[in-house]
Parts: C-alpha cells; sequence; structure tokens
C-alpha cells in the first residue's frame, strides 16, 4: 500500500479498513471528552455480554494539555481513532498489523513493536492490560485489553484498539509540527492542520486556562452530579451517562484553572467514578431487560 | 533434585512451549525460570527422573526443556494415613464423610481400608503397591500445575475464554521425544507447530524434536535464550560505540531490552549537540526511560551526541527505523530541554515555598514542614560530626525543592541530581549543591554513600525524620508494603554511621527528631518502635554479612543505640569466637549467668580472707587487676583488646570451676563467691553477652 498523503486520506484508509472488518462506523460523540474510551460506543458497549465492533474517530479534549498553539506536539485538542473489538479476536494482533499495512506502514521496514502498556481510568472505573504500539520508537497506538469497565468485569473482553491520528499523520508525511500536516489538497489548494486549528488552540488555550469562569463551572458540576443520581434512579442510564460525561469535563477545566487542591481532586475523581458506575450497572440493567439485543445473531 | 536415570530405562527430551502475545519485557526472566522451578517441582513429585532442565524466554514465549527425561514412571509404593478411628465413624459406628472421602481419594472402598496404630491414635490406613503411568499421560497436568503457580501479578483475560495468563496464549507445543503431547495446556491442545519472528518468518515451523528447538526457531530469527541473546545484545552496543566511547549500560535497562526483542539489531543513531547544555543524567534518562537506548559517554564520563537503539528487524531499509528512533530522541530531548530552560528562570528558592501545597503524610502535613524540621535536625547533626552547620542547613532547606520542577516531574530519578545542577547554578556553595545530591543516598543496597559530611548529616535527618513521622502515625511497613521506605532509609542510617564512622546515638537522635514534630504523634512508643525497627534491620543486614545471629544476640544484649559502637562490638565479638579460649569463657559465662540468675547479694566487697583454695585466690586476684585495665579499653571503645585480654581468664576459671564449689553452705563463703562470680561477667558484659555464644560457627 501506497502511504496516505493527506490528514483525511488517512482517516478514509482506516474507516475502509475497518468497514472490511464488519466494524460499525459510528461518528464521533457529541460531547466534550477526553479520550475515545468515553464514547458510548466504548465505555458503554464493553458492558454486558453482547458482541460488537466499531470503528469512529473522537475528538478528544483534555484542557491541561493546550500549549497556546505553540507547542508542535501537544495540543488541548486532537483526534484518536479508535476501533472497538468484543469479543477480541484471536488474531486481533495481526488485524491490527494490517491496518498498518494499509496505511503504507511495512513491519520489515519499520521497527514495529508492542511494550507493556498497562491502562488505567480512574474515573471510568476501568482497567485493562496490554501494549503502547511502538513504530521506530514512537508510540503510535495504544492497544488494551479491558478487564473491568465502570467497575464490571467485561466477559467478553473488548479489545480497544486507539491510533494517535496527528502523530501517524506527522510521522507520515515527515512534518515536525502537528500543524504542518496537510489536510487536505485540491488542485494545487493545500488545507493544513494549521489552517484548520491553530486559532482554536489558541483561543481554547486562553479559555480553559484563564477565563473559564469557576464558580459557574463548580456549580455545573454539583448540578451534572446531582442530575445524574436522579436520572440512574429513573432507569435512563444514556442521559444519566451524558451527565456523568459533563462532569468529568467541568472537572478537567477546574484542574486547568488550578481551581482543585491536592486533596480535592480525589474527592472530585472519586465522585466522577461513582456516577459511571452508577451508569454502567444501570446500562446493564437497561440492556438485561431488553434481552440483550445483539446476542441474537441476525 | 532430579533423581539418577538407571541403565535399562528409556529417556526422552521433553519441550514445551508456550506462544503468546507480547509478554511484559520485564518479567520475562522471572516467569520463565519460575515456569521452570515449577516443572521440576511436578516431575519431582511424580518421580520422574531426568537430567538438567532449562528455560528459554523471549516476548512471545515462555519455554522449558528437560532433557533425557525417563518415558515410564516407577512403580511406588503409596502410604497414606486418613482420619482418626474417632473422626471416621460416628456413634452409631457409621461411616463419616471425612472417612468415605478418604476412601474415595485413594480409589478404593472404605471396607477395604483399615487402622494402624500411630503416635496420635489408630487412623485410617491406606498401603498400595502402584504400578507407575507412563510419563507422557502425566506431563499435562504437571505443566497446567506449573503455569497456575507462576508469579503473574496481573493475569487477564481475553476473548470469550476464561482462561487467565499474562497475555492472550496464541499456541502450545509439547513434545516428548519426537511425539506431540495432546492433552489440553491452558486450554489449548498442543501441537508440534511453533512461530518464528512475527515479522521475518510469520509462518509456523514443525519442530522435530526438543534437541532441535533451539536452532529451529534461530533459522526463523528468534534467539530463544534469554542470557545468550542478552549477551549478544550487550557486544552489539559495545561494537557500535567502540568508535566513539563507552555506553551507558544500566542491567535493569538491558535485561528489559532483552525482553523487548527476539532478534536484536544494534542501530547507532545521533542527536543535535545543542542539547549537551541540559544536565547529561536528563539527556541520559530521557533516553533510558522513554526510548530505552542506551547513551554513549567519551572517556571522561562526558555524554556525547549519540545514542544506540535495539530493533527487533532487520529492516529493508535500516535508515528508516534510524530516522525514526532519531526524530523521537529529538522530541525528548526538546521536553528535557524545555524543562531545564524553564526550572532555571527561577532560583530554586522559588520552589520551596511550593512544598507547602505537598503532602507528606496526611497526618504529617506538607513536605514544606518536613523541610523545616530536616533543617533543625540537620543542623544539630552537622554539629555532632563536625560538619559545617551552616552549609547544612542551607542544603536542607533546598533539599526538596526540585520536586517542584519540571525535570523532577518528568524524571522522578533525577531527584536531587536536578536540586544539584539548579543549585550551582544559583551560586549555592559546592558543599550544599553536593549535600543536595547526596541526601537521597543510599537509594538502594549496595548503593554509594554521601562522600560531604553536610550529605551524611542531611541523609540521616532526612531519614530519621521520615521514621519517626511515620512510625509516629502508627504506618509501619508490614509485609512487603513499606510505601515509605522505611526499611531501606533505616539501613541508609546504619550504613552511613558505620561506614562513615560516625559516632551518633540514635536514641538521641530519634528524641530530637520528634521533639521537632509540632504535632503530637499518636504513637506513644513511637521512639522504641522506631529504635527497634532500625536495630531489626542492624540485625538483618549483618546476617547478610555472614555475622552469625549468636555473635548479635551477644552484642544485642547490651542494646548499644550508637551504631558504630555497635559495630565495634560485633568486630570484637567476631574476633573474640575465633579465639582458642572462646568456647570455655562462653560455657563458663553461661554457668555464670545460671547460678546468678536466683540468687540477691548485699555484699559490696570481694573478701580475700573467706577464700578457701588458690584458684579462687588467684581469679580474685586477676578480676581485681583486669577490672581497671578492662574499664580503660572499654571506655576507649577499644573492644577487640578489651575482649582478648578477657581470653587470657580463661585458665583461672576452668580451674576456678574445677576445684571450688560456689553454692557453699557457709552463706558467707557462697555469697563472697557469687560476687566475685558477678564481677567477673560483669566485665564481659560491659561489651556483650559473652553467654550466648553459641558453639557452632
Amino acid at each position: 500500500m501506497t502511504t496516505p498523503k493527506t490528514f483525511q486520506e488517512m482517516i478514509s484508509r482506516l474507516h475502509e479498513f475497518w468497514s472490511k472488518q464488519g466494524c460499525v462506523i459510528v461518528q464521533p460523540l457529541d460531547l466534550e471528552v477526553g479520550a475515545g474510551t468515553f464514547h458510548p460506543a466504548t465505555f458503554l458497549r464493553a458492558i454486558g455480554p453482547e458482541p460488537w465492533s466499531a470503528a469512529f474517530v473522537q475528538p478528544c479534549r483534555r484542557p491541561t494539555d493546550g500549549r497556546y498553539g505553540a507547542n508542535p506536539n501537544r495540543a488541548q485538542h486532537y483526534y484518536q481513532y479508535q476501533v472497538i473489538l468484543k469479543p477480541s479476536p484471536n488474531d486481533i494482533q495481526e488485524i491490527y498489523l494490517n491496518s498498518l499495512r494499509a496505511l503504507g506502514i511495512d513491519p520489515l521496514e519499520h521497527d514495529i513493536r508492542f511494550v507493556e502498556d498497562n491502562w488505567e481510568s480512574p474515573t471510568l472505573g476501568a482497567w485493562g492490560l496490554g501494549w503502547e504500539v511502538w513504530q521506530n520508537g514512537m508510540e503510535i497506538t495504544q492497544f488494551t485489553y479491558f478487564q473491568q469497565v465502570g467497575g464490571l468485569e467485561c466477559k467478553p473482553v473488548t479489545g480497544e484498539i486507539t491510533y494517535g491520528l496527528e502523530r501517524i499523520a506527522m510521522y507520515l508525511q515527515g512534518v515536525e509540527s502537528m500543524y504542518d500536516v496537510l489536510w487536505t489538497e485540491h488542485e494545487g489548494r493545500r488545507v493544513t492542520y494549521g489552517d484548520v486549528f491553530h486559532q482554536n488552540e489558541v483561543e481554547m488555550s486562553k479559555y480553559n486556562f484563564e477565563h473559564a469562569d469557576i464558580e459557574h463551572l463548580k456549580h455545573l458540576f454539583s448540578n451534572y452530579e446531582k442530575q445524574c443520581h436522579e436520572l440512574i434512579a429513573l432507569s435512563l442510564p444514556l442521559p444519566a451517562y451524558e451527565m456523568a460525561l459533563k462532569a468529568s469535563h467541568t472537572f478537567n477545566l477546574l484542574d486547568a484553572r488550578r481551581a482543585i487542591s491536592v486533596t480535592e481532586r480525589q474527592r472530585f475523581i472519586l465522585q466522577v467514578r461513582k456516577l459511571t458506575q452508577a451508569v454502567a450497572q444501570s446500562y446493564f440493567d437497561a440492556r438485561e431487560k431488553l434481552g440483550f439485543p445483539l446476542l441474537q445473531g441476525k | 533434585m532430579s533423581k539418577k536415570i538407571n541403565a535399562g530405562e528409556s529417556a526422552l527430551d521433553f519441550l514445551v512451549e508456550i506462544g503468546t502475545e507480547e509478554a511484559p519485557a520485564k518479567m520475562l526472566p522471572n516467569l520463565a525460570s519460575s515456569f521452570c522451578d515449577g516443572i521440576k517441582n511436578g516431575l519431582m513429585q511424580a518421580e520422574l527422573a531426568h537430567d538438567s532442565v532449562i528455560w528459554y524466554a523471549t516476548p512471545r514465549r515462555l519455554v522449558v526443556i528437560v532433557r533425557a527425561l525417563i518415558t515410564q514412571q516407577p512403580a511406588r509404593h503409596i502410604v497414606r494415613l486418613g482420619p482418626s478411628k474417632q473422626a471416621a465413624y460416628n456413634q452409631q459406628g457409621e461411616p463419616t464423610p471425612a472417612a468415605l472421602g478418604f476412601a474415595r481419594s485413594c480409589g478404593v472402598d472404605l471396607k477395604d481400608l483399615g487402622f494402624k496404630e500411630t503416635e496420635q491414635g489408630e487412623r485410617l490406613y491406606f498401603e498400595q503397591d502402584q504400578a507407575g503411568a507412563a510419563t507422557h499421560t502425566l506431563l499435562a497436568s504437571i505443566v497446567n500445575e506449573a503455569l497456575k503457580k507462576l508469579p503473574i501479578p496481573k493475569p487477564m483475560r481475553w476473548g470469550a475464554t476464561d482462561t487467565q495468563f499474562i497475555r492472550p496464549v496464541q499456541w502450545v507445543v509439547m513434545l516428548f521425544g519426537q511425539n506431540v503431547v495432546q492433552d489440553p495446556v491452558m486450554g489449548m491442545v498442543p501441537t508440534q507447530h511453533s512461530y518464528g519472528h512475527r515479522f521475518h518468518h510469520p509462518g509456523s515451523i514443525a519442530i522435530k524434536e526438543p534437541s532441535t528447538y533451539q536452532a529451529q526457531l534461530l533459522d526463523a530469527k528468534v534467539m530463544v535464550d534469554f542470557n545468550q541473546r542478552k549477551n549478544i545484545i550487550r557486544e552489539k552496543i559495545l561494537e557500535c560505540a567502540s568508535k566513539l566511547g563507552n555506553p551507558v549500560i544500566v542491567e535493569s535497562l538491558l535485561d528489559e531490552v532483552t525482553g523487548l526483542v527476539e532478534w536484536p539489531v544494534a542501530l547507532l543513531g545521533n542527536f543535535d549537540s545543542k542539547f549537551l547544555v541540559v544536565p547529561q543524567e536528563a539527556l541520559i534518562s530521557a533516553m533510558q526511560v522513554h526510548q530505552k537506548s542506551f547513551a554513549i559517554q567519551d572517556k571522561n564520563e562526558k555524554l556525547l551526541p549519540y545514542f544506540i537503539t535495539i530493533s527487533n528487524i532487520e529492516s529493508n531499509n535500516k535508515q528508516t527505523v534510524i530516522v525514526g528512533n532519531e526524530r523521537v530522541i529529538r522530541a525528548r530531548l526538546s521536553d528535557a530541554e524545555f524543562f531545564y530552560t524553564e526550572d532555571i528562570k527561577h532560583a530554586l528558592d522559588h520552589f520551596v515555598e511550593q512544598l507547602k501545597s505537598v503532602v507528606f503524610q496526611a497526618k504529617l502535613g506538607s513536605v514544606f514542614e518536613k523541610t523545616t524540621r530536616n533543617k533543625q535536625l540537620a543542623q544539630k547533626i552537622a554539629q555532632l560530626i563536625q560538619a559545617n552547620p551552616v552549609h547544612t542547613e542551607r542544603a536542607a532547606f533546598l533539599a526538596k525543592a526540585d520536586l517542584m520542577t519540571n525535570m523532577v516531574g518528568e524524571f522522578p530519578e533525577l531527584q536531587g541530581i536536578a536540586g544539584y545542577y539548579y543549585a550551582l547554578l544559583a551560586k549555592e556553595p559546592q558543599h550544599v549543591a553536593l549535600a543536595i545530591r547526596e541526601h537521597y543516598l543510599p537509594r538502594f543496597a549496595g548503593d554509594v554513600l554521601p562522600e560531604t559530611l553536610e550529605g551524611c548529616a542531611l541523609s540521616l535527618a532526612d531519614k530519621i525524620d521520615t521514621l519517626v513521622g511515620i512510625f509516629g502515625v502508627n504506618q509501619a511497613p508490614t509485609g512487603d508494603k513499606d510505601p515509605f521506605g522505611l526499611r531501606r532509609a533505616a539501613l541508609g542510617i546504619l550504613r552511613i554511621t558505620i561506614e562513615k564512622k560516625l559516632s551518633l546515638d540514635l536514641r538521641q537522635l530519634l528524641e530530637m527528631a520528634i521533639a521537632h514534630y509540632h504535632v503530637k504523634l499518636p504513637n506513644e512508643k513511637v521512639l522504641d518502635d522506631t529504635l527497634n525497627f532500625i536495630v531489626d534491620r542492624l540485625r538483618a543486614w549483618y546476617s547478610t554479612q555472614g555475622v552469625s545471629a549468636d555473635i548479635f544476640a551477644a552484642v544485642h544484649a547490651r542494646f548499644p543505640t550508637n551504631p558504630l559502637d555497635f559495630d565495634g562490638r560485633i568486630k570484637a565479638v567476631q574476633h573474640f569466637k575465633t579465639l582458642p579460649e572462646a568456647k570455655s569463657l562462653a560455657a563458663a559465662n553461661k554457668r555464670v549467668s545460671n547460678i546468678l540468675k536466683n540468687q540477691t547479694n548485699n555484699q559490696e566487697k570481694v573478701n580475700p580472707m573467706l577464700f578457701e583454695s588458690d584458684a579462687e585466690k588467684n581469679l580474685a586476684n586477676l578480676v581485681q587487676t583486669k577490672q581497671a585495665e578492662i574499664t580503660t579499653l572499654y571506655q576507649a571503645g577499644n573492644y577487640h583488646q578489651a575482649l582478648t585480654e578477657l581470653a587470657s581468664l580463661q585458665t583461672p576459671v576452668d580451674q576456678f570451676f574445677d576445684t571450688v564449689l560456689v553454692m557453699a553452705d557457709d552463706a558467707s563463703l557462697r555469697d563472697n563467691r557469687l560476687l566475685l562470680l558477678s564481677q567477673l561477667r560483669n566485665m564481659f558484659l560491659q561489651i556483650a553477652d559473652i553467654s550466648l555464644l553459641s558453639e557452632q560457627g
């Protein structure tokens, strides 16, 4: 395979590849989240016995990673490409390596390595074992076998593959800054990642670090938290989950504003964890009530 | 121990290979050797004789090969004891579940079992000559048992199976001679098909027999032998660096890298020398920790702008791999450079204030408060050991500041080292900077100690403050949980005082440290608990140095609280024990100690008029003349000479016991003798309780 020349071509290649593997290509979640794992297509679908394969791009927001657009490798907004395979197939590594080949990365030329890296998300009450995948010493993918999600044992186990899109694109295109990544090119008109996102990085960094209204955010946090519990009591896990995600992002903003002390931090994390665990259980119960529809192989 | 194979018995090699997805590199050797031990143990239990047993390990396989394993288990005479008669039948004479269960486990009916008289009364009894099984029928269960016992800290599940292992199992090869053992292992049916290098040889390889395994895998670009692969990597690194300088090879990193590759290829890369302004420890850490690469230094141990990385592929375009790694290294070094330039915008003092927000321990306040206590204690210790108290205090104030720097945030192992560089940049005196660097020493068993006295004072203060605080809030280490590293801290205190010959009294230091805590420590016994803990570490330390337990006990009986003084006594007793007189004097001391145990004596001075025999007069004279001499030697701390002098009393003491009856009927005679003996014993006791020496060793 040839190397995709643009950012968007790279994404289409991955879509095409994973589509052929039987994945549901879902669209990004329209809420602020810190990682693709928060997408309901990952977090919630990993719960319970139903099989599920999906792939999607997820924009991720990590306010503390903002660098005002000045750092070539780090930003408060970036993209993950996430693949979810449940149950994890026996040849999952081989399939993944084929996806690299589809991106023009030949493992006989590049040094591809699976290096131990275990994953844990305290706010999601989730952990898993796996690797970071190295290409010539650079981490390009996070590869995880979920063992627990929302405090529930994963049975069967979900395999999660998360590509760092900007990084891989920088590498494939041989540029030193993510803002120089070619997003698309048409009839000589070039649009770069910087054209699309640089201003956003500058302004959002200012907002995240300097202007986000702390009092308001604290108020929002408790509101989201309260409503999440109420919704769980009403057996509405999906809206409850949205509240938990909003609470989580609010916490991240407060963190970026340095409005949370070390001891408070732990308390916030535990609160969010409580929400996601309650949501997980509620979601499981709701699916069970529906008779785990996806179990019926149609 | 493996049993010998007798002539006429046939034997074959046995191979088991567990093929997995990439296992955690750092655990590989331990897992494989445990696997090997487990199999050896299983073979021993089953009484299967064999020759050597070896293990191999790569990221994708754990392998054990047993050479010349007997093909037929020998006949065995089985003897088993079951429940007692009372437990086997109830009052109605009906068999109990315990009895029935025992019979079932022996594979017979209960009525076929008899009773046997034992020390615990009559018990159900089973005896049978059992024909041996064919070895190949026993192998899978031996392997499965061994796998179950592997020290896997976090076993995982995958797919829809319930099997648990370190990483998903992909294949199992199990060969006995040329035959496949097909009984399931980890829920999989073994075959003879192994797999080579993931990319160079993705197809399967039919293993002919265990003895050809290593060579067949080598053809498929897998070096299966962990230690051999490690040595090859070391040689490749040395060769790669040879024209430039000396590679920095940390053993643990070399082990990890060995665990990451099946087919090591060393590649040399370089980076922009502009990064060399950053402290080289930071650059080396960046290369080692994140990139698992090896740095190269010149003959003056100055870092060169090169690195060596070990790849797992003979790339069809080596340059791709090199350039890729250079890119990552460049980004890593840029980070280190960024942290450095950010950090040095401020003087170290600036960071001290921020320590107020860092919790040392929930009940013990912030690291800033610890810094304040360290300052007070370090300064007092500095005065006691003739270190510069001003420099020590300054170093104590700055010692923890680097915890707040970007550099240490990124590379925690640079704590102290970053502080050292930043202190020098801030024009702090050399010894202040050195003390900051040295106060974490020793970081592990066998690590170097602080070289400056200021570093010693601060290191001691920091460790003592931590010990007292954590014991003060009842958080003593338990089992393998020692989150504050108290064992290491205690050993550090001991090594510094003893090896640096610093005469310091632990009790006094601990009292000072306790007084510096502004909060009242909840543990009332904090002083004794901490002291006992440190002395326990001392016992463990001496034990690793081959000082026998009785020598330690003899000194410990006197409970000296100055480690250097303790050590002097240990050495003196060690020497004393080698003297020909020692055995008999130890026995005499024991005898005296027993005699004196239940005696009270009001007499104050020995009365020479009350002696009857020459032996006792002679001993009394000697005790009289030696006493002053011994006391002088004792006060000078010359325990070695003191005990050597005391050794000369052996003959007179023996003569005394041969001829004198201590417990005479006449009370005044008896008391006089008892007093003489107690004076004799006290001379020894000043140094150690010789009566505790054992005759062995």
